[in-house]
């Protein structure tokens, strides 16, 4: 052990060690940070700027051009609603389907629990490419490809597992002890769950939505499957415009922030909460 | 407490339980059928027994696919795993003491926020950025900084690289989120602990294997199920990002990769089927195997 005159003690002894501690979080920082700052770079220089073989670091004259370009592609508007759309049709059922499903794993012990259980932690691995072309047939007979409810449906059924799960977790967490007071002082038991239980899960109604959030706003290979091109969600467009329009960077950067930006937003919102809610959940398997 | 629970037990169940009975078994009973089949996806279905199982025996794409899907199950756990340590411990614990309280290194809070960022950008997203990090001309950001007098590396168009390439990607994404996890299950391992270790002299390196390591342990095989699922998710990234779909010559194709190619551009759904069916199998082994691995008191 060294003491210092400042009263510091490092741990391990050396201040070379706790020099090259901040100097690895540093680099790692920068190398993680690096991509972000080269797409915003990129979305605020003209054109030239961005075809120049000497990359400048920083945008000389600064523009807003790209945005505007963005903005005004086809179907970029309505790609976007699109997303919106069906991102919160998802979510929203995911919730309130996952919330119950998660009160009658977490509140009652039946018969089949176990089984439940293990079927929903096995979905989470089912690799849903393999059952595209299924789907994909189940929703064409009942008229629901290249529609915004049938790709809603699909991401429901992806984002339940996760949902029931870390749901599971938060309500195993509230003591039971709770129930039987609400009860013995006259409530009913959809009083408890509604009153009580409901109010308690708030924060992991938060992170699963978010997460579901995320997960629905960023799909793009079963809507891409699913749907005609006028009934993309705004990644299926990004991509699309990638691989037709090769080197427009400039715009396309411009538009994959523009994608970000509602993830972002929810996530900053968030942000002091999404810590806990993101491991309550897991950490308590 | 047990007085009329069915009704709730049922009510709550109905919807989710219809919706796996439709979409997950239904569509997979559809898919072992299709496995014995050649289909092209319109018109009549002839049944051909196991010919789609004895042709993917004999594809070498395969074999190959299935070696590139255990590399990335076994690597993308191990290499997000140990830099996620490595920064959660960095972040709460690295940066010494003061005033007696262990801390993390200067400006944690900032580096929290920014290993989340990768986590936030969707996939798209991150295709577009790494495809110009990877450029194989001068244009690309890693080229353009080399000298000019190096002939520049290919990255996702050399053989080699290519798929080391993918994980790089796949890596620099997931690492916020396990760095988060960490440094919760971190956070909740009493400081006293750490103190009392340093105090009789332990370094940081005794510090992480003998105290941090062990309590996380828990968290750590969570991480590793996490991660396993998200290698087998790789296939949207190598879908937008890799030369040719799974190429250079297959040298990124999975057996995802396959099964999206026999469909949509071979339309070879019989044996894009078959192959679900094998990925099938594979996610159920690893499911089993981790489960028993990570069994824990309480289901």
């Amino acid at each position: 052990m060294a003491r210092h005159d400042d009263g510091v003690i490092t741990v391990g002894r050396s201040r070379t060690g706790t020099f090259f501690a901040n100097a690895t979080g540093i680099v790692f920082g920068l190398i993680m940070i690096f991509p972000v700052y080269w797409v915003l770079n990129t979305a605020f220089k003209p054109d030239r700027e961005v075809r120049s073989f000497t990359p400048t670091f920083w945008p000389h004259d600064f523009t807003l051009d790209n945005f505007k370009s963005a903005l005004g592609e086809e179907l970029f508007i309505p790609s976007m609603v699109n997303g919106l759309i069906i991102t919160a049709m998802a979510v929203a059922a995911a919730l309130v389907v996952g919330f119950l499903a998660a009160l009658a794993i977490a509140r009652f012990s039946f018969y089949g629990r176990k089984a439940i259980i293990l079927v929903v932690l096995a979905v989470q691995l089912v690799p849903f490419l393999a059952l595209l072309i299924p789907l994909f047939l189940m929703l064409q007979s009942v008229n629901l490809t290249n529609s915004l409810v049938g790709v809603a449906l699909v991401y429901l059924v992806l984002l339940l597992p996760y949902t029931v799960w870390t749901l599971r977790g938060f309500i195993s967490g509230i003591p039971r002890e709770l129930d039987e007071a609400a009860m013995i002082d006259g409530c009913t038991r959809a009083q408890v769950f509604w009153r009580i239980i409901l109010p308690l899960t708030g924060p992991g109604l938060v992170a699963t939505s978010v997460y579901g959030f995320i997960q629905a706003w960023n799909e793009f290979i079963i809507i891409n499957t699913l749907n005609d091109p006028k009934n993309q969600n705004l990644m299926a467009w990004l991509l699309y415009n990638q691989t037709e329009r090769g080197t427009a960077w400039g715009p396309l950067m411009a538009g994959a922030i523009i994608t970000s930006i509602p993830v972002v937003v929810f996530f900053l919102l968030i942000q002091r909460n999404i810590a806990t809610g993101l491991t309550a959940g897991a950490v308590k398997g | 407490m047990r007085h009329g629970k069915y009704p709730f037990i049922i009510g709550f169940l109905a919807v989710p339980v219809a919706l796996y009975a439709t979409f997950v078994v239904a569509a997979y009973i559809q898919t072992f059928q299709l496995s014995v089949a050649s289909w092209s996806g319109f018109g009549p279905i002839k049944y051909v027994g196991f010919d789609n199982f004895v042709k993917l025996w004999n594809d070498d794409l395969f074999w190959k696919s299935l070696r590139h899907n255990g590399y990335l199950l076994l690597l993308l756990p191990i290499v997000t795993i140990a830099l996620g340590l490595l920064f959660a411990f960095l972040l709460n614990v690295g940066g010494g003491s003061k005033g007696g309280m262990t801390r993390g290194v200067w400006g944690s809070k900032v580096y929290r926020v920014i290993f989340f960022f990768p986590q936030l950008m969707a996939l798209a997203i991150v295709a577009v950025i790494f495809g110009r990090v990877f450029a194989s001309d001068k244009s690309g950001m890693i080229n353009g900084l080399l000298p000019d007098s190096w002939a520049p590396w290919l990255f996702l168009a050399d053989e080699r690289w290519a798929l080391t390439c993918i994980l790089v990607v796949l890596v620099w994404q997931a690492v916020g989120f396990y760095v988060v996890l960490f440094s919760a299950g971190m956070g909740s391992i009493e400081h006293e602990i750490y103190e009392a270790a340093a105090l009789d002299g332990a370094t940081r390196v005794t510090l992480f294997f003998r105290i941090t390591l062990p309590l996380l342990w828990g968290t750590i095989q969570t991480a590793w199920v996490y991660l396993g699922i998200a290698a087998f998710d790789a296939f949207a990234l190598i879908n937008i990002m890799t030369v040719d779909r799974g190429g250079p010559d297959g040298a990124t194709s999975v057996l995802a990769m396959m099964i999206y190619r026999n469909t949509f551009e071979y339309s070879q759904v019989g044996y894009a089927s078959a192959l679900g069916v094998v990925l099938f199998f594979l996610t159920l082994t690893f499911a089993a195997l981790t489960l028993r691995v990570t069994r824990r008191d309480a289901v």
